[in-house]
């Protein structure tokens, strides 16, 4: 065992041996070790996939080749005739992301706060509700967008009800619109939001809470002073994973929307690369998309999330 | 003066000071177990009271249902002549000192210290606070996160975080539990020139005898969520009405007997064998089977026997003496009585050595009487 103890001047000495030493460097290569095989895979699966998109999206079409044939080449000008033609739907995809992030948070947020703060004591109700925020993820994410479609479709309940008391236009829909894109986004989505804070908010001292009460703040100046700040790494982990999958996806767009004012970038990728069978196009169309989250990610970090990331 | 009046004054004079604090009949039960049971107090404004007691016994509990934290489930509170069972903590004139701290882990110790100040909007909330800081000697780590400092540190700012407000009652759930020697007395002297010159209405819950005895105008003693004892540290000592009481604050002898005759006011009561006399006024029971007590440092211990008329007499064998510097404690065996505990100033010459016969005597003046249906032992261990 090694001991350090503190010298005159608070320096510390160090009183271990060196054999000590040397079994604690081998300790630390063990560590290292053990990173190779996730690192491997990384570069396998990720850097690699990765290097060849963005070789791909310099490819050019040779004069008179077959549909699907491409050669190596530095066609930068993919990106530029990609973005002319695309610019308005990669926005709309933030766009839509990001009103689906929203409304994913003040949806997730009261009910991770319930779980985890309101019902701790009541361990057989919050053992059910956190089974039942887990649960989407049980079923196919295909399935339940498609399930959403049959709620939403003309014939459904909801929209019945809503012409019924005038709320909706007689000849109104709820598929097919922004709306459902963008309610589809934020269903599908919302346990990735919902969970973070949960297991941040589970950890929240409740004494805490007493004590700003204590100390003349009301339950509001008690929210945003003290259970929100300390929640705020919950939060900011879930706005990521529900933004970013979200920006990406066209699911949600293919099956609720209705490919003229609903149609995001993800959608686009996808009819490029298997229904144009225009790879160079696709390929820089995602690299585009990835890059812009990027870019968006670390101005998002820069701005609110240092402190928990530090 | 009407209460109407003191207000308009108080709230004209633009500071608070302490405010009588009332507790009618409150309850409190979680579940089936009951943590405070029909508590009756009144602190008079701008008193120190003190709350002493066992772990577990409530004081906590009574402290968060003045607070607003936890409802009483029966009963009602007052601060100031004003009902405030149903109201909010916030808006409670309460401030706390939790005994787990309760430090903001996202906000600098200054900013903890400023926070109720800025609840209440008061301009110089910053200053104020830094000034709150210095007075608990940690004006060098107001930048710090809680998380930086030592306990001690901590309970430090947690206290200043509370007294900064000048509330009219300030709660303090062992406020002073994790400071070392040096530093207690300091908060201690700290604490009770606030209370003075502020008035502020304190309530201290201590596990600290010597704390709430030196500090308190008022001592409380509380046991299973009753309060068996109250009144000045004082009279709290010297008079003892029940054998937890007696136990739990400083140590007592205690002696079964039975009352064998009454005149000018003294009881004479049977222990052993012994007569033993006790004034009739300090017994709580003053027929049949009683418990006698007396304080060791009551007790004379000598090795011939003291004839003085009136006196209590007993006479036993040391079964153990044991230097502990400015006194010497010794541990008699009386027949029929069982082990008595006493001391001597070690001024030189020694009453007597282990295994020899010395001799006890008291006046009956410092005698007490409590229930001969209690047990000897009860608050013996918690002490
Ligand atoms: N929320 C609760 N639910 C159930 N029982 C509780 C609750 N809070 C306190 N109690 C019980 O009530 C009793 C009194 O608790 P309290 O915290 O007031 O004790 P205390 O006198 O402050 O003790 P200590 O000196 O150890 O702090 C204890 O037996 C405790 O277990
Ligand atoms: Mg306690």
């Amino acid at each position: 065992m090694s001991s350090r103890v503190l010298g005159r001047r608070g320096k510390k000495l160090d009183l271990r041996s060196a054999e000590e030493l040397r079994a604690e460097r081998r300790k630390g290569r063990t560590g290292q070790y053990l990173v190779l095989p996730g690192m491997i895979g990384l570069a396998l699966f990720f850097a690699l996939p990765v290097l060849v998109l963005l070789a791909m999206s310099l490819y050019t079409k040779p004069p008179g080749a077959e549909i699907g044939e491409f050669v190596p080449a530095l066609q930068f000008s993919n990106y530029a005739v990609m973005l002319e033609a695309y610019w308005p739907v990669l926005l709309r995809s933030f766009w839509f992301a990001l009103i689906a992030t929203v409304l994913a948070l003040l949806i997730g947020y009261p009910m991770a706060y319930l779980v985890a703060v309101r019902l701790r004591q009541h361990g057989l109700l919050k053992g059910i509700l956190l089974v039942l925020l887990i649960a989407p993820f049980f079923s196919s994410f295909i399935l339940r967008t498609q399930a959403w479609k049959q709620i939403l479709s003309d014939e459904g309940f909801i929209a019945q009800t809503l012409k019924a008391v005038s709320l909706l236009p007689a000849d109104g829909h709820l598929t097919a619109t922004p709306i459902a894109v963008v309610a589809g986004l934020t269903y599908n989505f919302l346990p990735f939001m919902v969970l973070p804070i949960y297991a941040n908010l589970d950890r929240l001292d409740t004494r805490l809470l007493e004590a700003s009460g204590d100390l003349y703040a009301n339950p509001v100046t008690t929210f945003t002073k003290v259970t929100l700040p300390l929640s705020a790494s919950g939060v900011f982990a879930g706005t990521l994973l529900t933004f970013i999958p979200a920006a990406g996806d066209y699911i949600n767009a293919s099956l609720l929307g209705n490919n003229r004012n609903t149609t995001m970038i993800g959608q686009v990728i996808d009819s490029r690369f298997f229904r144009v069978i225009d790879y160079p196009g696709a390929a820089a169309l995602s690299f585009v998309l990835m890059v812009s989250i990027l870019i968006l990610v670390i101005i998002y970090i820069r701005r609110f999330g240092t402190r928990e990331l530090m | 003066m009407d209460t109407e009046t003191q207000t308009t004054r108080r709230r004209a004079r633009g500071s608070s000071e302490g405010a009588d604090l009332e507790l009618t009949g409150i309850c409190k039960r979680f579940a089936e177990f009951i943590a405070v049971d029909q508590l009756d107090l009144v602190v008079p404004s701008g008193k120190f009271f003190a709350l002493l007691g066992p772990s577990g016994c409530g004081k906590s509990t009574t402290l968060r249902m003045i607070a607003g934290l936890e409802a009483p489930s029966e009963g009602s509170i007052s601060i100031g002549g004003q009902d405030v069972t149903e109201l909010p903590s916030h808006k409670r004139p309460v401030n706390t000192v939790f005994q787990s701290y309760a430090l903001f882990p996202h906000m600098s110790v200054l900013e903890n210290v400023a926070f109720g100040l800025k609840r209440k909007k008061d301009r110089e909330a910053m200053p104020k606070a830094k000034a709150a800081l210095e007075m608990v000697e940690l004006g060098h780590l107001a930048t710090r996160k809680p998380a930086q400092l030592s306990g001690g540190q901590q309970q430090r700012v947690a206290l200043a975080r509370a007294l900064v407000n000048r509330p009219q009652v300030l709660l303090l759930d062992e406020p002073l539990g994790a400071l070392d020697m040096k530093l207690r007395r300091q908060m201690q002297l700290e604490l009770k020139t606030i209370q003075t010159e502020v008035g502020l209405t304190f309530i201290h819950v201590t596990h600290d005898q010597e704390e709430a005895m030196t500090m308190a105008d008022v001592v409380a003693v509380m046991n299973e969520g009753r309060i068996e004892q109250l009144g000045p540290p004082r009279e709290l000592y010297e008079l003892p009405r029940t054998a937890f009481v007696a136990n739990f604050l400083g140590k007592s002898n205690l002696m079964r007997g039975t009352v064998s005759g009454q005149e000018d006011q003294l009881l004479s009561v049977d222990v052993a064998g012994n007569r033993i006399l006790l004034p009739a006024a300090r017994a709580v029971a003053t027929e049949g089977e009683i418990m006698v007590g007396i304080r060791p440092e009551k007790l004379q211990i000598s090795a011939t026997e003291d004839t003085t008329a009136g006196m209590n007499r007993l006479d036993g064998i040391v079964k153990d003496a044991s230097f502990t510097g400015t006194t010497t404690e010794y541990l008699i065996e009386v027949e029929g009585i069982g082990l008595i505990g006493t001391f001597a100033q070690n001024r030189g010459q020694q009453p007597g050595e282990m295994g020899q016969r010395v001799f006890l005597s008291w006046d009956p003046v410092h005698t007490f009487g409590l229930r001969g249906s209690e047990s000897e032992l009860a608050g013996v261990e918690e002490a």
